[in-house]
């Protein structure tokens, strides 16, 4: 597969640099997991009077402050005063972790030290300071300079790209897009988007499939990611149904999440847990994971006993097997619960979730994005004089009723408006059909009838 | 009864034909003086001017004829009206859309068929609307324009504020914006705090078509939405509701350990004029941490009982409106065309039905920023919004096209913020606590 990857041709050169390179050579360090230091380091702890400093090391003659010792001597030789550099110690530092003052913070404890002073000042402004420095454009916060010098290069820079297609250069108009599109609609293939996982899913999926713990912490998060589609009482698209039988089978017996409404789990309820785990066993390598799956759900189906789950056999297994790389997708998420430490992407920040899910780029997408609007500008116009009949009509049809009704009333001003009267006239022929006046059809906005009128005239 | 009075002319009344038309009814005008019992009408032939001659010939037309309904002087309300339509399209520019839609309501006034004409309008209006299309065109609107967005970010910001720390949140939305408005603010309380609250939104939809398969799908997406972003969620309508006074404590749901916000956009408005004290009481006793609320400045509620003057604000107000949209939108958007004509609903309830009559919830009679501040005042006090909401309101209006600005409370007796349009406040946004 990696060899495939690499024939394509691929927009991005990052990509085709790691094919390039087997076996790496003798690596630098790697960045272990922030928090987790060397037992044997010296564990120090700074008061957050200290941290906070950012010139501590003063010079007596002009008082100006310096970050560092080095250059605090320096600056020292300027004013033709002694000075030392020190020279880099020949014995192995022993080495220093630091922990955060904050008690409440998880780095507090000498076991989640950091091992970085410019690290552990970073931190300590970033979670437990005022955020004092603002961005223009968005108006984001930030405590620590070098982060808001770092996003001001790519503030409004940046853009967002919505699963449908759609591009946005405004965050805020694509989370709101992003909560109404069609795309999220589709469900959980999404989940794969924001996750860890790479595109060499297919590989993976049977390994960590079989390797989940169904425990209960597993399953108890289940129905916050996979919710089906329990909104709407007609049928469900076939990839949620497919959800839900896992859903079903996940969360039973279970407390789930939220509260919110979740007929489709209760309905789904009295699986038993047994169906659960068979399809794990039965997988193992990915063809047949895929066949399993679908033999799977072709079996249980039809042993079910529960309305919805028989409801659900008609699901035909070709169904099935086409969103067969959606369902595929289910597992996957399971097996990013399984690979981090802690409860599971529902902590993830949602910034990130977002960001994975948007496109980092330059602004050079307009022309297309451009001549996708221009085109759907004509095709407004093109709607827009099939509308202006029709709609003259349309908000003026009750004038014209009105117009009958003032006739009725027999006052003084029911005489006029010859102009609405002459409406009504043709009103009079109406028929109960719509025609294709102008060859566009009719559209919602337009009343029938009036059309017909309009013609008679 | 069926005395016709002019030869009905099969012209069509689209532009090209317009003028030339508008230049034969007007010498046909003064040939045929209408024969009726009033002395002739005193209408100088100075008035009878070409549309293209005086720019603003529509405001002054309406105007007088509103003028000639309050006096009842019907040959002149039958000459202005029938003047008005010959030039009033809904498909021209400002002036012959303005001439139109108020034109309707005038029509609708003269002859005492508003609430008729209303509920049609609402009728058609209904068959129309789907889930695609209405959220197409709000989101198209907030794209275009602050009117919405300024009113939900100010929002936001103080309700993020007033609910910080709290773990269990429900906030209560009364509006029309189809949820529109919550997923930023879900964001935001996933991205915020490493303790991400729960969240449970009870929305109480104003608009005064039923929609309720709309808010179904509404609710779904918002579902989806707060599980994609990580956030428990709870979400619930009420819908079967006349008016906002008949909601009770029960009835939303509320209960003792959540930390409640109401936001009411565009909302009060709908109340009855009587009813508003009432309902903003009912509000005070379920104890809310923060209530938002958020209005058109405009005061079509104090002169109500006086027709001129409530239709020269009325006209004020859409012809702005009017103006901002054809700013905002593409010429040719269908999108404006659709607002626009929700507008004529609310321009005819306000102009030409009876008050507290037939539908309720429904009365469109706006109030300025001060007089709901007065009456807010007596249930709640005011509290300013901080300096990081009103600098991400600032860099809201960046984001848009010139022409948009803030206003500030001027005095201390004034709250809220104004969203301004070429200067003129158009939007108010306003925030208070217990």
């Amino acid at each position: 597969m990696l060899e495939k990857m690499a024939e394509e041709e691929l927009p991005n050169g990052f990509v085709q640099n790691t094919i390039a390179e087997p076996n790496p050579p003798v690596a630098k360090k790697k960045r272990s997991l922030p928090g987790t230091p060397d037992p044997e380091a010296e564990v120090i702890a700074l008061s957050p009077k200290t941290l906070m400093a950012t010139n501590r090391f003063l010079c007596e003659i002009c008082g100006k402050g310096f970050q560092r010792d080095q250059n605090l001597q320096l600056h020292r030789r300027g004013h033709n005063l002694p000075w030392k550099l020190k020279q880099r110690s020949v014995k192995e530092p022993r080495k220093r972790v630091y922990v955060c003052p904050e008690t409440t913070c998880v780095h507090h404890h000498p076991s989640r030290a950091l091992g970085d002073l410019t690290g552990i000042k970073k931190h300590f402004c970033r979670k437990h300071g005022e955020k004092k420095w603002k961005c223009e454009k968005c108006s984001k916060r930030y405590a620590v300079q070098s982060d808001w010098k770092a996003h001001a290069k790519t503030c409004g820079t940046r853009e967002y790209k919505c699963d449908c297609g759609t591009i946005f250069s405004r965050r805020d108009s694509f989370i709101t897009h992003r909560a109404f599109c069609d795309a999220l609609a589709e469900e959980t293939a999404r989940m794969n988007a924001v996750s860890n996982m790479n595109n060499a899913v297919a590989g993976n999926i049977n390994h960590q499939f079989m390797g989940i713990p169904l425990g209960p912490n597993m399953t108890q998060h289940l129905p916050s990611i996979f919710k089906p589609n329990v909104g709407s009482d007609d049928i469900i698209n076939p990839t949620t149904r497919g959800l839900s039988l896992w859903m079903g089978q996940g969360s039973q017996g279970h407390e789930v999440m939220s509260t919110s409404n979740l007929q489709g789990i209760h309905q789904l309820g009295p699986c038993s847990g047994a169906m659960f785990a068979d399809p794990f066993v039965s997988c193992s390598n990915p063809p047949p994971s895929e066949y399993h799956l679908n033999l799977v759900f072709g079996t249980k189906l039809s042993s079910s006993s529960t309305e919805e789950l028989s409801s659900t056999t008609s699901l035909p297994l070709s169904d099935v097997k086409e969103t067969g790389t959606q369902l595929l997708s289910v597992p996957s998420l399971y097996s990013t619960q399984h690979q981090s430490h802690q409860t599971p992407s529902t902590n993830m920040s949602a910034t990130a979730l977002l960001q994975k899910a948007a496109q980092i780029g330059a602004t050079s997408t307009e022309p297309s994005f451009l001549g996708n609007f221009r085109l759907k500008f004509n095709a407004d116009s093109q709607v827009q004089d099939g509308n202006k009949l029709c709609g003259l009509y349309g908000s003026n049809t009750l004038v014209t009723n009105l117009g009958n009704n003032a006739e009725k009333s027999g006052g003084d001003l029911s005489q006029i408006h010859p102009a609405k009267r002459r409406r009504t006239h043709n009103e009079d022929g109406a028929g109960g059909q719509t025609r294709d006046f102008l060859g566009v059809g009719v559209q919602p906005i337009c009343h029938p009838s009036s059309i017909n009128g309009w013609i008679s005239s | 009864m069926d005395t016709v009075l002019f030869t009905p002319k099969e012209a069509p009344l689209f532009n090209s034909n317009q003028q030339r038309n508008v230049k034969e009814a007007m010498e046909m005008q003064s040939i045929n003086q209408p024969q009726n019992s009033h002395t002739s009408t005193s209408i100088s032939s100075d008035s009878i001017e070409l549309p293209s001659a005086s720019g603003k010939w529509a405001p002054r037309l309406l105007m007088e004829c509103a003028r000639a309904i309050s006096e009842n002087d019907s040959g002149k309300i039958h000459l202005l009206l029938w003047r008005l339509n010959e030039l009033a399209s809904p498909y021209g520019d400002c002036d012959q859309k303005l001439a139109s839609y108020f034109l309707q309501a005038l029509f609708c006034k003269a002859t005492d068929s508003g609430q008729r004409c209303y509920e049609t309008l609402t009728a058609v209006a209904e068959k129309r609307h789907s889930f695609d299309s209405a959220r197409k065109l709000i989101l198209k609107f907030q794209e275009v324009s602050p009117w919405m967005t300024f009113g939900h970010v100010a929002s936001n910001g103080a309700i993020l504020e007033a609910l910080e720390g709290e773990t269990k949140l429900h906030i209560i939305d009364i509006s029309n914006t189809l949820c529109t408005q919550w997923p930023i603010l879900l964001e935001a309380l996933a991205t915020r705090n490493d303790e991400t609250p729960h969240l449970k939104l009870t929305v109480v939809d104003t608009a005064s078509t039923v929609r309720s398969v709309v808010m179904n799908e509404v609710g779904q997406r918002m579902q989806k939405f707060a599980r994609l972003m990580g956030v428990p969620f709870e979400f619930n309508v009420i819908s079967g509701l006349n008016h906002l006074g008949e909601l009770t404590k029960e009835g939303l749901g509320v209960q003792e350990d959540e930390a409640i916000a109401v936001n009411f956009i565009g909302a009060l408005r709908k109340v009855e004029v009587e009813e508003r004290g009432v309902v903003i009481r009912m509000f005070q006793s379920l104890r809310p941490r923060v209530v938002t609320v958020v209005e058109e400045e405009a005061d079509f509620s104090s002169s109500r009982d006086d027709f001129v003057k409530c239709f020269e604000e009325c006209l004020k107000f859409y012809t702005l409106y009017f103006q901002m949209l054809e700013e905002s939108f593409y010429p040719t958007s269908n999108d404006r065309l659709t607002l626009e004509r929700e507008c004529s609903r609310n321009i005819v309830r306000v102009l030409a039905c009876d008050d507290g009559n037939g539908t309720e919830g429904d009365s469109e009679r706006r109030e300025r920023g001060t007089q709901w501040s007065e009456r807010l005042k007596e249930a709640f006090s005011p509290v300013g919004f901080s300096d990081d909401v009103m600098d991400d309101v600032k860099s809201l209006l960046k984001r848009y096209r010139a022409g948009w600005g803030l206003l500030l409370p001027q005095g201390d007796h004034e709250s809220g913020i104004h969203l301004t349009w070429k200067e003129e406040p158009l939007v108010w946004a306003s925030a208070w606590k217990p």
